[in-house]
C-alpha cells in the first residue's frame, strides 16, 4: 500500500476544498453577512492542513486500484467532515451530525435535507450547500486530475474509483485531458442554465444556486417548497437541464467534435430517453384529473420524472399526494437512475440494460440450451469481466439496501418511509415518500439512522466498492503497517 | 476535424497497434515523453491491463480494420505504429491507415524474406520507416564481437565515431586516475562521457577519479578508440569464431554479418527442418542439430575453446542460464539477448557482460523518429541511444545554419547540469570539443545527458 500517495492526494483535496470555500465567503462578504467569517476560517484551516500534507512529495507516484479506492473513499469523507464545519460553527445548523448529513447530502448530490426551512439560512450557507452539489457532481478527484500534474497511468485508478458506470472509458488518451474536457462541458452547461434562469427573472444568486443544484443533479432547493413556486418557464428550463445532465457526457463530447452519428446512436442515451418518455406518458394519464390544463399536467409529470430519474430531487409538485401508480413508477425510476458517465446517481441505465439483456439470454438458453450468444452493448460485445462486476454490483447494492432498511427500522417508522428514505439516499435522489416526501425532511431520524443514511449516500455516489473495501481488514492492516514503518 | 482533439498541443497523437514486448516498451517510453497514445490490440485483458498501467487509451479489436482505426481516432493521429507479431498484418495496418489520411507510418517487418527488399517495400508502400529489431540487435551483437573486450559499441556520425563502453578491470592503469591525467598521459583524442559506478550515473568532469569496477563510456574516432583500448591493455582483435545457440531470425542475421567479417560461425538449433533451412541459407556456417541447452552437446561442440558465445533462444531464462554456464566453463566473450523487461535489476546485478535488449533497440529508433517529428522544423536529430540501462541518452544533433549557438566558444555557453558535448563532427574530421571550440553550421554534435526529451540542440542550454 502506497500510503504516501494517499496522504499527498488527500492533501491536494483539502487544499482545493479550502479554495472552493472562498466562493460562499465571497457571497457572504457581498451580502454583508457575518457567517462568511466561519467559511474564511475553515478555508484557512483546510489550506494550511493541505499544504502541510502535500509538503513532502510522495515516495512513488505509482498506485493501484486499491489505493485509488481508499483515496476516493477517504477524500469524500474528509471533504464532508471539513465541509460541515462552517455550517455548524456559525450556528445555523445546531448539531454537528445534522451539518454533516447536510454536507454529505450535498457532496453526494443527494439533496436530502434535515432542515425544516431553508429560507432563514444566510445566503452564504445556502450557496455553500448548493455549491457542494456542483463540486460533487463531476467529482473532486476528477477536478484534481484536471489541474494537478500527475504523471503515469496510475491516475486512471482514481478516475475509475470515482466515476459512475460499469466501465470507465477515456475520451482522449490522457487522463488529464479527459478530465479537462469533462469539466469544460460541465462548466459550459452550468453557465448556460444560469443565463437562461436569469432571463426567466430569477435573481442572480438564486439562479446560480439552482444551476449548481441541477448541474450536480443534487436537489437542494433554495426555497422551502423546492421549485413549486417558480414560473412554468423556469420549471421547463430546469426540466431540460436536469435531463441533459443525466446524459452520458461522452455524447456531448461527440457532439462538440461533430461525431454526430456516434452521438445519436448511443444505446444508453436512447434507452434513457425511452424510459423518460414512457414514464411521463403513464404518469400523465394517471394524474390527468389533478391539474386543470394539459400543459400543467405534462409539466409536472416531466418535472418529477426528470428530477427522479436523474436523481436530482427537485420537485414542482408534492408527488406524495399523487395516486399510487405514479408514486410506484417514481420509486422504480429512483433505482434506474441516470446514464453512466453523467453526474446522476442510481444503478444507471446501462447497468439495467445489460442486466435485462443477460436475463433475455438466460431465458433463451432454456429454449436453446446449446445456443451461444454474446451480449452486445453499444454495438460491442460485453466482456465477461464487466458482466461479473455488474452482477456483483447488483447483489451488493441490494445487500447494502436491505441492511440499511433493517438498521433504520429500529425507530419504528412505517415501511414506506424507511424504504424510500434508504432508496432516496443510496440512489442520491433526496426526497422519498410519506414522512420523507418532497415537502418533508430527514431531521426526525436519530443520530444512528443518520449515520447509516450518510454511509448510504457515500456508498451510492462512489458506487459501493470504494466504501465497502474499507471494511476489508487487509486494507487497514496494510495502512497501519505502513505508517508504523514510516514512524520507525 | 482539422482542430486537434487533444487539448494540450505538446504531445503527438500516436496510435500503436500490437502490445507485445516491443509495443509495451514503446508505450512506456512514448507516454513518458508526454504523447497522446492510443493502443490497439486483439486481447481485451491486455488492453485493460496496459490502460491501467499507463496513461493511454485502449481500443480492442483488429488494428487493420477501418472501423477500429476510426475508433482509435486515426483521423486526428500524427503517427501510426504497427508492431504486431505478424509482418503482413503490420504492413496492412499501415496501408489501411494511409488510405484514411496522409499519415506517417512505421511498421515492424522482421522476416528475412522481406528484409532484403525492406527499403524498396518501404518506398513503394509509402511508409516512413520499417524497423527490424532482430536485424538491429544482430548488428549490435556483431559490433561487440568485432571488439570483444568491451561491453557496448554505439556508432555516430555515419560510423566515423564510436561510443565504447567497458568495465575497468582490477589493476588496470586507469584505476585511480583523474580524467585530466588520462588525457595527458594516455590519449587526448578520447572523452569519457559517462561513468556507471554501483548503479549511479555520473557525467564526469576533469577532476573525476576513475576506479576499478566502473563501467565507463568513451567517445572517440573509430581509430583512436582502438588505439586507446590497446594502450590501456585491452585486446582489440575481433573474435575468430562464434557459437550461437538457437537458430531464430536474430541468429540468422547475426551469422550473416559475422560470416561476412570472416568469423567462423556455429549454430546449434533443435529443430531439424530449421537446421536444413539455415544450412541452405548460410552455406558457410556449421549447423548443429541438437538441444543447445544440453551441457554435453555444448562441451562436445567445444564451448571451452570458443572465443565467443551468443545464446539467442527465444526464452530469456535459458539465455541467462547459458550465459552463466559459459562464463563458468570458458573464457569466451558472451552476449546475452534479453527480450522481457521485467527483473532488469536482477539481470543487471548478475554481471552477464554485454546485454542486448531488442525491444529497446526498436523503441530507440522509433523515439528518435518521434522526437524529430515533434520538432516542427526539419529534423535535426541524427541518432539517439539510451546508454547505461536507459538512465542516460546520447543524442546526435545536426546544427542548422540559423542555430543561435553558432559562433560562440563553448565555454561561453551556459549549459545544463549533467550534460556533456561529447564530440563534434565537421565534414570528415572529428573533434573532441574543448572550451575554445565553436559550433558551425552543418556540424553534427553528440550530446550525452541524463535529461530526457531533448528534441533540438538548443535544449542543451540551461
Amino acid at each position: 500500500m502506497n500510503s504516501s500517495i494517499i496522504r499527498y492526494i488527500l492533501g491536494q483535496v483539502i487544499k482545493i476544498e479550502g479554495a472552493l470555500m472562498l466562493l460562499p465567503c465571497l457571497v457572504g462578504c457581498v451580502y454583508g453577512e457575518h457567517s462568511w467569517l466561519y467559511f474564511a476560517g475553515t478555508s484557512a484551516i483546510c489550506i494550511l492542513l493541505g499544504v502541510l500534507m502535500t509538503y513532502r512529495k510522495p515516495k512513488s507516484n505509482v498506485f493501484y486500484l486499491k489505493e485509488g479506492c481508499v483515496i476516493t473513499a477517504f477524500s469524500w469523507m474528509l471533504l464532508s467532515i471539513l465541509g460541515a464545519l462552517p455550517m455548524w460553527l456559525c450556528g445555523e445548523i445546531p448539531t454537528y451530525i445534522d451539518a454533516l448529513f447536510e454536507t454529505v447530502s450535498g457532496f453526494t448530490t443527494t439533496g436530502a435535507s434535515i432542515l425544516p426551512a431553508v429560507e432563514p439560512l444566510s445566503k452564504c450557507v445556502n450557496t455553500w450547500r448548493c455549491f457542494t452539489h456542483w463540486i460533487g457532481g463531476m467529482g473532486v478527484l476528477v477536478f484534481i486530475l484536471a489541474i494537478v500534474p500527475m504523471s503515469g497511468g496510475s491516475s486512471m485508478n482514481l478516475m475509475k474509483a470515482e466515476s459512475p458506470g460499469p466501465s470507465v472509458s477515456k475520451l482522449v488518451p490522457k487522463v488529464k485531458s479527459t478530465a479537462m474536457i469533462l469539466y469544460a462541458i460541465y462548466i459550459a452547461l452550468t453557465l448556460f442554465e444560469w443565463i437562461l434562469l436569469m432571463i426567466g427573472g430569477v435573481p442572480f444568486l438564486d439562479a446560480l444556486n439552482t444551476s449548481f443544484g441541477t448541474a450536480g443533479t443534487g436537489g437542494f432547493g433554495i426555497k422551502n417548497d423546492s421549485l413549486m413556486s417558480f414560473s412554468p418557464y423556469v420549471q421547463w428550463v430546469v426540466i431540460v437541464f436536469m435531463i441533459l445532465f443525466g446524459v452520458n457526457f461522452n455524447a456531448y463530447y461527440c457532439l462538440v467534435f461533430r461525431m454526430f452519428k456516434k452521438a445519436f446512436t448511443m444505446e444508453e442515451v436512447r434507452y434513457y430517453f425511452i424510459i423518460i418518455l414512457t414514464a411521463v406518458f403513464i404518469i400523465c394519464c394517471d394524474i390527468r384529473d389533478y391539474y386543470e390544463t394539459f400543459g400543467e399536467t405534462l409539466r409536472h409529470s416531466f418535472f418529477q420524472v426528470g428530477s427522479i430519474i436523474t436523481t436530482t430531487g427537485f420537485s414542482s409538485a408534492d408527488f406524495n399526494t399523487w395516486p399510487m401508480t405514479s408514486k410506484t413508477i417514481l420509486v422504480l425510476l429512483m433505482f434506474i437512475g441516470a446514464c453512466a458517465g453523467s453526474t446522476g446517481g442510481g444503478i444507471k441505465v446501462s447497468r439495467i440494460a445489460i442486466a435485462f439483456k443477460t436475463l433475455l439470454k438466460e431465458l433463451n438458453s432454456y429454449i436453446h440450451p446449446k445456443s451461444v450468444k454474446k451480449i452486445q452493448f453499444e454495438k460491442k460485445p460485453v466482456e465477461h469481466d464487466v458482466l461479473r462486476a455488474l452482477n456483483v454490483y447488483l447483489i451488493s447494492f441490494f445487500l447494502v439496501f436491505a441492511s440499511s432498511i433493517v438498521l433504520i427500522s429500529f425507530e419504528n417508522y412505517d415501511l414506506e418511509t424507511n424504504f424510500t428514505a434508504v432508496a432516496a439516499t443510496i440512489n442520491n435522489i433526496g426526497p422519498g415518500l410519506n414522512m420523507v416526501g418532497p415537502t418533508q425532511n430527514f431531521s426526525f431520524f436519530s443520530t444512528f439512522s443518520k449515520l447509516v443514511l450518510i454511509f448510504d449516500m457515500l456508498a451510492g455516489r462512489l458506487e459501493l466498492f470504494p466504501m465497502l473495501i474499507l471494511f476489508h481488514p487487509t486494507i487497514w492492516k496494510q495502512l497501519f503497517h505502513e505508517s508504523k514503518k514510516q514512524v520507525s | 476535424m482539422s482542430k486537434n482533439k487533444s487539448s494540450d498541443s505538446r504531445g503527438l497523437n500516436i496510435i500503436v497497434v500490437g502490445c507485445g514486448k516491443v509495443g509495451v516498451t514503446l508505450i512506456d517510453q512514448l507516454s513518458k515523453e508526454g504523447h497522446n497514445i492510443t493502443i490497439i490490440d486483439n486481447n481485451f485483458s491486455k488492453i485493460q491491463h496496459l490502460s491501467n498501467l499507463y496513461d493511454v487509451m485502449g481500443v480492442c479489436g483488429n488494428g487493420a480494420t477501418l472501423s477500429i482505426q476510426q475508433d482509435a481516432g486515426v483521423e486526428t493521429a500524427d503517427l501510426f505504429i504497427a508492431v504486431t507479431g505478424s509482418d503482413e498484418l503490420n504492413l496492412l495496418c499501415c496501408t489501411v491507415a494511409m488510405s484514411v489520411k496522409d499519415i506517417a507510418t512505421i511498421a515492424r517487418v522482421r522476416t528475412p524474406d522481406y528484409s532484403e527488399e525492406a527499403e524498396k517495400l518501404r518506398a513503394k508502400l509509402g511508409l516512413d520507416m520499417i524497423i527490424n529489431p532482430e536485424l538491429e540487435s544482430a548488428r549490435e551483437a556483431a559490433r561487440i564481437l568485432y571488439l570483444p573486450t568491451v561491453l557496448e559499441v554505439n556508432k555516430f556520425a555515419h560510423n566515423n565515431v564510436e561510443m565504447v563502453k567497458f568495465k575497468i578491470p582490477e589493476g588496470n592503469k586507469l584505476d585511480g586516475m583523474t580524467l585530466i591525467q588520462l588525457n595527458r598521459s594516455i590519449s587526448s583524442d578520447v572523452l569519457v562521457c559517462g561513468v556507471d559506478r554501483d548503479g549511479a550515473i555520473h557525467i564526469p568532469s576533469g577532476q573525476f577519479i576513475l576506479r576499478a569496477g566502473d563501467k565507463i563510456s568513451i567517445v572517440a574516432k573509430r581509430k583512436s578508440a582502438r588505439e586507446f583500448l590497446y594502450k590501456i591493455g585491452f585486446d582489440t582483435h575481433q573474435v575468430k569464431d562464434a557459437m550461437i545457440i538457437g537458430g531464430g531470425k536474430s541468429a540468422y542475421y547475426l551469422a550473416l554479418q559475422l560470416i561476412r567479417a570472416g568469423i567462423e560461425v556455429k549454430i546449434i538449433e533443435q529443430d531439424k527442418a530449421r537446421c536444413e533451412e539455415l544450412s541452405s541459407l548460410l552455406p558457410k556456417a556449421t549447423i548443429i542439430n541438437g538441444d543447445g541447452t544440453d551441457e554435453d552437446i555444448l562441451r562436445e561442440e567445444g564451448i571451452e575453446d570458443v572465443q565467443s558465445f551468443v545464446p539467442l533462444t527465444g526464452i530469456d531464462e535459458e539465455n541467462v542460464m547459458l550465459t552463466l554456464f559459459a562464463r563458468q566453463n570458458s573464457q569466451a566473450k558472451v552476449i546475452t539477448k534479453v527480450n522481457r523487461l521485467t527483473f532488469r535489476s536482477v539481470i543487471d546485478s548478475l554481471d552477464l557482460g554485454s546485454l542486448i535488449y531488442p525491444s529497446f533497440i526498436t523503441s530507440e529508433a522509433i523515439i528518435r523518429y518521434v522526437r524529430a517529428k515533434k520538432d516542427s522544423m526539419e529534423s535535426n536529430i541524427e541518432t539517439l541511444y539510451h546508454i547505461f540501462s536507459q538512465r542516460a541518452e546520447a543524442i546526435e544533433f545536426r546544427v542548422h545554419k540559423d542555430c543561435p549557438l553558432i559562433g560562440k566558444p563553448l565555454m561561453d555557453l551556459k549549459l545544463k547540469n549533467e550534460l556533456l558535448l561529447a564530440c563534434i563532427t565537421r565534414g570528415e574530421s572529428v573533434l573532441i570539443p574543448r572550451g575554445q571550440d565553436v559550433l558551425k553550421a552543418g556540424d553534427s554534435v553528440v550530446v550525452v545527458t541524463v535529461h530526457t526529451g531533448f528534441t533540438d540542440i538548443e535544449d542543451i542550454l540551461a
